[in-house]
């Protein structure tokens, strides 16, 4: 008995992970549409798994003279993501929550900066989900 | 008793699985929900902070490393990118995944080079390497003919390799192998040094050196990625390199001046104004070369 018990969580499980996997695709082969032909992708692929008030937060150098597409999505509609960007000292450079949470902006860097990338659902808009964010440059 | 416990396996299994489909949190009643729900048990989880994928940091990508070099003028220098046969060499998952990494930086550094025969060569090598990492839908024969279909053309193949890069981390976050993926970063980041410092010469630009200098922070992540294990077991020798290679970044001196940023709403684009700088002595250079020369060395040992 324990063992189908065992049997039947482990298959839940394989089930929940394929369901995280294929909503996370789906968003972002909606997100990589705001990544255009302008820009050449990074290469890197950024994902978590956000419920309620997480934040998911990422550190990366953004060269200068270079202009950089952020495109941050959840869910199969834009808006559902806040995301904001921070230099080392805590200023704020850019949030999208100031504009209706617009899935994509870009950041036009005058001299190389260190920043913090953080992202989090509108409570508005949703309890939890796969929130993915995805960048490009100009060459 | 046996069938109240399948009952109660069952309910649990079902459970699970609606959590999934959107039956754990929801928003608060009233409130529009065009999210599906997810559970986030599985993530990385730091005193409410989730890292995104379980990183700690991006990595830039060496496409802009390899724009550099060609922007500056330094001499192509066809003996830097890896050779084909060091395959021959690798016998592990972790040495694949470095050498993925790294052809990619050499990759970039060929194609803006307009050296097109050899990035076919290359990209030939990563689908050879992506199919010993379970990677070939990403570095399939689409991506190959794509490749040969524009081999004039520089911003189609940066895009393609972009892509096929983006995608195959994909796979390797959604499929819980981020040990994969951060030595393919790894690997990428310590081949774009090696290549940036390699063609510099006796006499260093200033641009170049700056770019060298501004890579403290990206190092300063991988050494902490892999001191928590993110990077697998049994890399003790590229740890050790790439601490050794911190401490030289000791010597370079950074400034940084926060200036507000400009908005321009209607294009979508926030102008980033903040000012910083980068100095570094061309022997401090040289000091830094040695040691990334020598890391690199990890990536075909």
């Amino acid at each position: 008995m324990r063992k189908t018990t065992h049997l039947l969580i482990l298959a839940a499980s394989l089930l929940f992970g394929s369901f995280a996997q294929a909503q996370c695709d789906t968003i972002a082969s909606v997100c990589e549409k705001h990544i255009t032909e302008a820009y050449i992708p990074d290469g890197q692929f950024y994902r978590a798994l956000l419920r309620e008030d997480e934040v998911a937060e990422f550190g990366l150098t953004l060269y200068g003279g270079t202009t950089y597409r952020v495109a941050a999505c959840s869910g199969l509609n834009d808006g559902n993501l806040v995301f904001s960007v921070y230099d080392k000292d805590r200023n704020l450079l850019y949030t999208n929550k100031e504009f209706n949470n617009d899935p994509y902006w870009d950041l036009v860097i005058a001299n190389t900066i260190d920043v913090t990338m953080e992202a989090q659902l509108d409570p508005s808009k949703a309890g939890s989900g796969c929130a993915v964010l995805l960048m490009g440059f100009k060459k | 008793m046996a069938p109240t416990h399948l009952r109660s396996a069952l309910a649990a299994a079902i459970l699970l699985a609606l959590q999934a489909c959107g039956g754990g949190q929801q928003p608060a009643e009233g409130q529009p929900s065009d999210t599906d729900s997810l559970d986030t048990a599985a993530a990385n989880t730091h005193g409410g902070v989730v890292k995104v994928g379980g990183q700690i940091v991006a990595v830039p990508s060496p496409v802009q490393t390899a724009l550099l070099i060609k922007k500056l003028g330094l001499p192509y220098e066809k003996a830097l990118p890896l050779e084909a046969s060091i395959l021959e060499k690798l016998a592990t998952s972790d040495q694949h995944a470095l050498a993925l990494g790294a052809f990619g930086a050499d990759l970039a550094y060929v194609t803006v080079h307009r050296d097109g025969q050899r990035a076919l060569n290359i990209l030939q090598t990563i689908q050879t390497l992506s199919g010993k990492l379970d990677l070939s839908n990403a570095f399939d024969q689409g991506l190959l003919d794509s490749f040969k279909r524009s081999l004039n053309n520089e911003d189609s193949l940066l895009r393609f390799s972009g892509t096929a890069y983006r995608a195959a981390d994909q796979y390797l976050k959604n499929n819980d192998r981020n040990v994969v993926s951060s030595l393919v970063l790894a690997g990428g980041w310590i081949e774009s040094m090696y290549l940036t410092v390699s063609g510099a010469g006796t006499k260093p630009d200033a641009a170049l050196m700056s770019r060298l200098g501004e890579q403290r922070r990206t190092l300063s992540a991988l050494v902490a990625m892999f001191e928590q294990g993110q990077g697998g077991k049994g890399q003790e020798t590229l740890l050790a390199g790439l601490k050794d290679l911190l401490v030289e970044f000791d010597g370079v001196t950074t400034t940084y001046q926060f200036q507000p940023p400009t908005v321009d709403a209607a294009k979508k684009t926030t102008y980033i104004n903040s000012t910083s700088t980068v100095a570094m002595a061309p022997e401090k250079f040289a000091a830094i070369a040695t040691k990334v020369k020598a890391l690199r060395t990890t990536i075909t040992a």
